[in-house]
Order: C-alpha cells, then structure tokens, then sequence
C-alpha cells in the first residue's frame, strides 16, 4: 500500500503544483492566472489532464517510433522511481536503501536518457539542438551534484537518506554545509532544466526544445514529470540539508510537507525573477565555478571532519 | 539653387532640377554615370554623404505634368551627409522596357535590399547585382506591382485559386539551399520562422550552423507585405492616414508625423502651435510605449518573463491617456492633415501628470531588475557590436546609431513639427553593443518623459487645426452659410483635398530610428507615389553582417535588441 | 534470487547481441544501456548495491550519454545505416565470433573445472568498498588516477584552440 500511496501523492502534488506555480507566477507578474475553472481556478488542472489525455497523440512520420514513444515514458518513471528512496516520515517511505542517494543519482542520470532521446527520436533540427544541449548541461552539472552530496554523506557517515535525516538532530546540515547545499541547489535546477537552467527547451531560441514535436499524452508525461521532479529536488533538498521530517510541535509528515513546499516556491519564484544564461555560459559556470566550489567543499570538510 | 554651386554641380555640370524639389537639392543622371557620381558624392567629396538613406523608383508613365526630362521610368536615389546634416537626391531616368543600372552595391553594402525591392517592384535590372532577387514579394509572383500596369485590388486580378499543385510548387519555392559540407565541419541548416517566438513576427532567418555557431544567417523577408506604398496610390491623401499608422504597428501616431509634414510641406499648410504640441506630447508618449513593448519583449527573449507583465501595464497606462484623447488605442490616425481631429478633452493634463509622476519609480526598478541584471548583462555585452563607420553604411539610424556613440537624432539635428521648441538630450552609448543599444532606448524614455511634461506646463492656446482650404476635414461652419463653401466643403469631404503637383520628403525620428517619407503629387487627390522608408528594413539586411560567428542564443539577443517591427521592414 | 539472476543474465546477453548487431548507433547505444542496467542488477543481486549504483551513475549515465553525445553531434543519415548494413554481412563478423567463441570456450572450462563462485558473502556496503579501495588497493586506485590525469591534460591539449583561430 506504502508504495502506491507515495506515488498517487506525488502525483498529486506535482499536478496541484502546476497550478501553484501559473498562481504564483500571476501573483507576482500582477497578473490573475488561471481563475475560472472551479474554485480558485483549482480544476483547471483536471481541464488541462483531460484536454491532455483526449488529444491526437500524433508520432510525427520522420521520428524514430521506438524511441519516440520510450523517451517519456524514461523521464516519467526515473522521476517516479527516485522518490522510492525519499524518507517522508518516519514509517514512510517506500525503500530504505544503504545506497539510497546513489540510487537517486542513478536514476537522474538515466532520466537525462529520456531527454536526450526524445531530442534524437524527434528527427527534428530544433529537438535535436535541445537534445545536444541538455546532453552537455546534464553531464556537467551531474558531475559535482555528487561531489556535492559528498559533503552530507561525510557528515552523515552513510547513503542512507533516513540515516542523514537521524544525523541532523542536532544540527541541519545547511549550517555545516552551506556550500554544499547551494551547489546542490544549483544542480538540481539543471537536472531538471527548470529556469535559469531551461536552455534544453528555451522556448524563445530552439521552441521547446526536445519536447517540439511531442503532443498529447506524450507531451503530458515530460510536462509532469518536469513538476515530478521539482518536487523531488525540493524534497531532496529539505531530507539532505533541512533535517527532513525533524521539527517540533508539528507531526513530521507535516513538516516533510512544509519545507519540500518552500523550496518548490524557491524554484518558482527564481523562474519569475531570472533570465537565462547563454549555452556556454552556463557550461563555463558549471565546469570553472560549481565544480572547484564542490570540490573544495569536500576537501575542508574532509579535512575538518579527519582532525 | 544654393548660393556657391552644389559640388555635383562644379565636377559634373549635371541639370539641377530645381522646380521639383522642395527641401532636397536633386539632380538628374545619366544611367551611364551614376555610379561615377555614387563614388564621388561618397568617398571623395568634401564633408562626403556617407549613407545611401534610400532607394527607389517611381513609374511615370502615367504622369500628367513632370518637370525634368523625358523618361518612363526614374530610379531615386536618396543619400545623407551626417557631417554636413544635408541630403541629395539623385534621380535616374530609364525606359520601361527592360530598364538596367548598375549596381551601388560595391559602393554600399546597404544597396542590396535596396536594389532589389526596386527590382521586385519596378523590375529595374542592376547590373552586376551579386543576388538579384525578389524580396518582399514571393518568388513566383509575376509582374512588378508599383508598376502602375499592375493591379492594386485582388478584385482586378481575377480569382484567386490555389489548387494542391500549385501550393506545392508555392513551398517548394522557399526552400532554401543547404550549404555544402567543408572538409572539416557539416554545416546544419536551421529554417528559424517565418513562426517562431524569438523573431517577433512573421520573420524567415535561415542559419547555417555549425554546431550551435553561426556560420551564415539568411534572413528571408516580406511575409508581412501589405503594400503599403501601392495602397497610397489609390487612397486620397487624406484617407492614407490610418495606414501609416500600421507601418510601425507600434509607433503609432509616429508614423503619421512624416507623411503629414511631407504633405504640408507640399500644400504649403502652416499648423498652428496648439496642434503642434498636441503631436509631439503624443509622439513621445507612442515612443515610450514602444520601448516598453521593446523593453519587455527584450528581457523575455533573454528568458526574463515577468519584466514584460510589468511593462505592459505601464505601457497600457500610456494607452489610457492615447484613449482618452484620441479614443483609439494603437492606431488612433489622430493627425490631419493641417493639425489634429480634435481638440484635448477635459482633464487631458492631470491624465498626463499623473503618467509622468508615475512613470520614474517604474522606469528606475526596471534598471534593477533587467538593465543591472549580471546574466542580462552577460548574455547582451559585447553582442552584436558595430562601429559608428558601419552602422552609417549599413543605413543604420535611430537608437541603433546612437548606440555606437554618435549622437544624431533628427529632432536635434532637423527639428521638425516643432522639436526646437523643447528641451531635451540626446543620449548615446559607446559600445554599439546590444547593451548599448538597450542602454540607448532606456535612458530615450526617460527624455520623452522630459518632453511630454514640457508639452504638459507649456500647452498653448489656439486652434488645433490650420486654417487652410486644404487642411482636412475642412471646417463645417462656413459651409452652412454660402453655397461657395458648401461645395468646397463636399469636395474636400468626397474627394479628398488636391494636392499641389510637386515633390516633397520628410523624415523624422520615429521609434524604431528614420522613418521617411517621399510623396510625390501630380496634382490630383491621392498621391502619384509614396514612399516609406523605414527604418527596420536597413537594420534588418544588417542582420548577418552582426551575428556572424555568435551562438543562436545570440541571435536571439541581437534580434531583441534591433527593435524591430516586420511590418515595418515589409511595408 | 535465482531467477531474478537468470532473467538479469538472459537481458544482459540478448541486448549485448543486440547493440552490437543493430544498423542504428543510437539504437545499438540503447541496447548497450539495457545490457549495463541488467549488469548492474546481477551486481545488485550478487550483494553489492555500491557497484550497481555506480555502474549506472558512470556508466549508462555519464558515459553512454556522452557517446549518444558524440553521435548525435556527428549526426547519422540513412549513409551510416547502409554503412553499418556494411559491416554486419558475415565475412565481417565470422572471424572476430570465431575467436570470441574460443574464449567463451575457455571461461566454461575453467569455470566447471573450478566449481561455480562460492555464493556471495552477504551484502557488501559503501563503507567495505570503500576501505578496501584507500586499503589494500590503494596502489592500483592512485595509478589509475595517474592514467586519468594524463587523459584529462591530453583532453585539454586537443580541445585548445591556438590564439585567433576561428572558434
């Protein structure tokens, strides 16, 4: 039941989230957003999902069929099975794994496939371009988001997330390890491509980028899977460097809830304030700035922790 | 016609025209010797004209009454001199049937789209033209549509078909070549439009790219042709106001300004003061609201989107007071000839104040949140860059001038409608950069602001239209007293006011940069030939020269901070 | 368990055998990732959860997504589909099966004569790795970072561009 439980409510969650973030944007671009449907404009989702589900799910005849059809479906259950080692609360949770972080860099990793493949599938130059782009950004920002979470698996001495949850009684690890948590932030934006860090899809240069030529269904999963996985960089955020579930007063589920809801708001609200870099600004920032930063990081804390 | 003779003059005893032209000395040339002259007036003349301003024809097979010599057809020829503030115009008479000059093309680079929309028009031949083609119409299109044989209305053409075969053979036209590979790299071609959200508007650029590098840029123009210049014809010349107004869909009541200086100046119409302030108040108030349509739409090409939802609210601000005095919003063809329609309302000026005491707070946070914004910064310095030399050759003016440190502004340089009256800067930027062109259009908005609060304590009195048979629409009072006046007044209602036959041009500073009009009246109640030079259309062939060897987010960027609108490049 | 192992194996052959016979790069790379992820079971099952995951970090991750990089920068039309079709005819591929063959051959013998690998130990975690790796094998992990440095500085070499040539 656990396992079904967490997915229907992350699922839930990304969607609500979708109409969070069209709300806050409006709110802070003084503009309505979607108010009409239902209360608040809260189905306007539900419209969205059965607008999504009944549309001609069209494969264009120049793609790669195969392909086409994997690549959503790859974001889709990365994004979904990484939350299997998300510790909610205590008792929730689906696995508790001693490699329970590496497992989420693996499925980050392999979620770049379906991004990658989709702009190949497509056959089409503007997908293509998108492809190749987030082929590079996610190999570079994938290689100091571990060096990154070295940093709390120090501190925590283990992989796994419940264990670095039970670490932070004293202390959250953003005190410690401040460094590491903004570059993990840093990172985390650019595995899931979310502004700044969109340019796989930049709508005013490559139109959407790898997602150009996908509709319907299709479209519906990369398009849920992106708030997938905003909610699971924010929860990731909150179980590594905000102690989790740890609070007072609060039930910890409750507190769970909070602190992946701030950060989801953290992300929103950098997509309404920040532009976006050129292609091989960002490749620069991530090799000359981010991965010196991570890897010093590791070395003092390294150093402070053997002393 | 000047006191010492016009050096053209002195080195090539060429006929000046004197009866024509107004306000332009203007010369006639031999075909033979044109390019002789282009090269002089350029390169080797004292204070030389160093921007070919314009370029174009006109048919005049049909004119009742032409001073000048004989000729069928004459090719126009319209350079500026920034260091003696004049122009010239030279003109070229040539036959219809099979007309040919040569090209201006190794003079200027600027002459290529030039010489080709004459082509595409008037089916003028320019010898030793690198890239003789069509530009604003498509490619199979047949005939030479300002040529006054040609139609102007669908209903003269017979019914339009567009069976499968022929649509196909329409696409199968606009394919563009592929590049060859070279030995070390494969080149991607990249068809960018005519639909895509980074080119603001039916925009066709196809780009050779090598990887994600620029290797050549093509930008395929004219999706967005209404012909404008042949609607002038067949329009009374009072009736042509609400197109200018869709020249620059943005500028708005900018674009009537020229035409109708240019018509007054034929008609020999003074506007009174009241009318002229009323003008300027609106121009200045058009300009900053295109430079925030421009602003906006700038930082949202960068990936900013909220600076455009904050713009457009004060752009609709703006707006409000344009819909208050003219009741139309983006295109209110307010001007008449002589002046404006109607009077200001009531209220007009705490409208006015307020926009003014709001606007500084708004304008100072947009610096904080784009202009001082570090990636907005990155991702704009050093981008699309030229020098003052090549922007003068390529025809560039406006901001996009100004930027590169030169600080000519028409309404500096050649007050017009009433500009010297007003105190204001003229500010320019150093690194003609996209950073400096935004730099350039922020700190403009700022001096409208100046202008439009002068308009505003300093408002005159008087009439706001001129008192003049042939201002439009002419007063009705009169009318209703004598019969003389009755019929004045229903031909200058039905038929439009006649113009006096003669040739007139007038350019001002529009937002976009020049914009210019060339009017010529062969005494009748439409114009002969107008012509509208825009200024999108030279800073839009500018294009390849600019973003050579940058990335395709660059060209995002450069398109952005040219400021263009498509329906000014395409008339 | 067993079973699990079995159908782990019988994937990683059957899309090896594919991603070497597929005419496509990026089909044959999308099989050469199937055959990494069912390794890094076996891996997972065999009770080290460790190298699975780091199988698929660098391997199906970083590795083979640079590859797809490589070929999708280098673009494949219809000329090297025909090209590999080339390639995969028998005369091609008889010689380089018939010597594999033999080594399959070899690796059955000393396998049966040595008796199959003794069960797993039990899970092996990230802290055994780990030690084991500053341990006892601390010589052979300094070396090949030696060997990594040196790929790096040749990297850097012929990626460089001379001053002012064209970019």
């Amino acid at each position: 039941m656990m396992p079904l439980a967490i997915l229907l409510g992350v699922v839930t969650f990304a969607g609500g989230l979708v109409w969070a973030e069209r709300r806050l944007l409006a709110l802070w671009q003084d503009r309505y957003g979607p108010n009409r449907v239902g209360p608040f404009g809260l189905l306007q989702v539900v419209a969205d999902a059965i607008k999504l589900l009944t549309k001609e799910d069209w494969v264009p005849p120049f793609a790669d069929r195969a392909l086409f059809v994997l690549a959503p479906a790859l974001v889709m259950v990365t994004a979904l099975l990484s939350f299997a080692v998300v510790p909610v609360a205590p008792g929730i949770g689906v696995v508790g794994s001693n490699v329970g972080l590496l497992f989420f860099l693996a499925m980050t990793s392999m979620g770049a496939w379906g991004v990658v493949l989709a702009g190949w599938a497509s056959n089409s130059k503007y997908s293509l371009l998108g492809g190749l782009r987030s082929a590079a950004q996610l190999l570079t920002y994938e290689a100091f988001m571990g060096l990154s979470l070295c940093g709390v698996v120090i501190l925590a001495g283990s992989f796994d997330l419940r264990e670095i949850v039970l670490a932070q009684r004293r202390v959250w690890f953003v005190v410690p390890q401040i460094v590491g948590c903004l570059t993990f932030l840093v990172a985390g934006l650019a595995a899931i491509h979310r502004l700044p860090f969109d340019l796989p899809e930049a709508e005013a240069e490559l139109v959407a980028g790898y997602h150009s030529e996908y509709s319907g269904m299709k479209f519906a999963m990369f398009f849920v899977a992106e708030y997938v996985g905003i909610t699971l960089i924010s929860a990731l955020s909150a179980v590594l460097f905000f102690g989790g579930w740890l609070g007072p007063v609060l039930p910890p589920i409750v507190w769970f809830f909070l602190k992946t809801s701030f950060f989801v708001g953290f992300f929103i609200l950098l997509r309404a304030a920040l532009p976006r870099p050129r292609f091989d600004q960002l490749m620069a920032f991530g090799w000359k700035v981010m991965l010196p930063v991570s890897l010093a990081n590791l070395l003092v804390t390294g150093a402070i922790v053997l002393s | 016609m000047e006191a010492p003779a016009h050096p053209i003059v002195q080195r090539f005893a060429a006929r000046a025209v004197a009866d024509e032209a107004r306000d332009v000395p203007t010369f006639w040339i031999d075909a033979a010797r044109i390019h002789e002259v282009l090269t002089f007036l350029k390169d080797e003349v004292e204070r030389p004209y160093r921007m070919l301003y314009d370029l174009t024809a006109i048919d005049e097979r049909m004119r009742r009454a032409a001073p000048g010599p004989p000729r069928e057809m004459t090719v126009v020829y319209h350079l500026l001199s920034l260091e003696r503030n004049q122009d010239v115009r030279l003109k070229v008479a040539v036959p219809s049937e099979a007309p040919a000059v040569p090209t201006a093309t190794d003079i200027w680079p600027s002459a290529s789209w030039y010489e080709r929309e004459v082509w595409d028009m008037f089916g003028v031949k320019f010898d030793g033209h690198p890239d003789l083609r069509r530009i604003l119409m498509p490619p199979t299109w047949r005939g030479h549509p300002l040529r006054k044989d040609h139609p102007a209305r669908a209903t003269e053409m017979g019914v339009f078909e567009l069976p499968d075969e022929r649509a196909q053979a329409e696409e199968e036209a606009m394919r563009s070549a592929e590049r060859e590979p070279t030995d070390s790299t494969r080149i991607l071609t990249l068809n960018l439009g005519p639909q895509h959200p980074g080119t603001h508007g039916v925009l066709r650029i196809v780009l050779d790219l090598d990887g994600e590098r620029i290797v050549d840029a093509r930008p395929d123009i004219g999706f967005h042709h209404r012909g404008a210049e042949k609607m002038g014809e067949r329009q009374s010349w009072h009736t042509f106001i609400p197109y200018t107004d869709r020249i620059d869909y943005l500028g708005g009541v900018v674009n009537e300004l020229p035409y109708l200086l240019a018509v007054e100046a034929l008609a020999g119409i003074e506007v009174p003061d009241r009318a002229k302030v009323i003008r300027i108040m609106l121009c200045e108030l058009f300009r900053i609201a295109s430079h925030l349509v421009w602003y906006g739409t700038f930082a949202q090409d960068l990936g900013a989107l909220s600076p455009v939802f904050y713009m457009f609210t004060d752009r609709e601000r703006a707006f409000q007071i344009v819909e208050a005095i003219c009741g139309a919003r983006m295109h209110p063809g307010w001007f008449r000839i002589g002046g404006v329609a109607q009077d200001l309302p009531r209220g007009w000026d705490g409208l006015v104040r307020e926009f003014c005491e709001h606007m500084p707070d708004r304008l100072r946070e947009y610096d904080r949140m784009v202009m001082k914004n570090p990636i907005f910064q990155a991702r704009t310095r050093g981008i699309g860059a030229y020098t003052t030399a090549q922007a003068i050759e390529w025809g560039v003016t406006g901001p996009g001038l100004r930027a590169t440190g030169l600080g000519w502004d028409f309404r500096k340089k050649r007050p017009y409608g009433g500009y010297d009256h007003f105190e204001f800067d003229i500010p320019t930027a150093a690194a003609g950069d996209s950073y400096a062109r935004a730099e350039v259009r922020v700190a403009e908005m700022w001096q409208s602001l100046r202008i439009i609060e002068q308009c505003v304590n300093d408002m005159p009195g008087g009439p706001v239209k001129a008192d003049h048979p042939l201002a439009t629409p002419p007063p009705k009072e009169r009318a209703l007293h004598d019969i003389e006046a009755l019929i004045t007044h229903f031909l200058g209602v039905s038929w439009g006011p006649v113009i006096p036959a003669g040739e007139a041009f007038c350019g001002v500073e529009a937002t976009k940069g020049s914009n210019g009009y060339y009017l010529v009246s062969d005494g009748d109640v439409h114009p002969y030939r107008v012509r509208i030079r825009t200024p999108s259309f030279p800073h839009m062939q500018m294009l390849p020269a600019i973003s050579r060897g940058l990335m395709v987010s660059d060209l995002v960027t450069i398109l952005g901070s040219i400021d263009f609108v498509l329906a000014d490049v395409d008339r | 368990m067993n079973a699990l192992f079995w159908l782990a194996a019988a994937v990683a052959v059957l899309s090896t055998a594919l991603a070497i016979s597929r005419p496509s790069p990026v089909r044959g790379l999308v099989y050469f990732v199937v055959s990494l992820l069912a390794v890094a079971v076996i891996f997972f099952l065999l009770g080290a959860p460790f190298v699975a995951a780091f199988e698929v970090i660098l391997y199906a991750g970083g590795i083979m997504v640079l590859f797809l990089f490589a070929v999708m920068l280098l673009g494949t039309g219809p000329d090297a589909v025909a090209t590999e079709r080339q390639a995969l005819r028998p005369r091609t591929w008889l010689g380089p099966a018939a010597l594999g063959l033999v080594l399959l051959a070899e690796l059955v013998v000393a396998l049966v004569r040595r008796g199959a690998a003794a069960a797993p130990g039990g899970m092996v975690g990230p802290e055994r790795v780990g030690l084991a790796l500053v341990g006892p094998y601390l010589l052979a992990v300094e070396i090949a970072s030696m060997l990594l440095v040196a790929a790096l500085v040749g990297a850097v070499h012929l990626g460089r561009r001379e001053e002012g040539e064209p970019r």
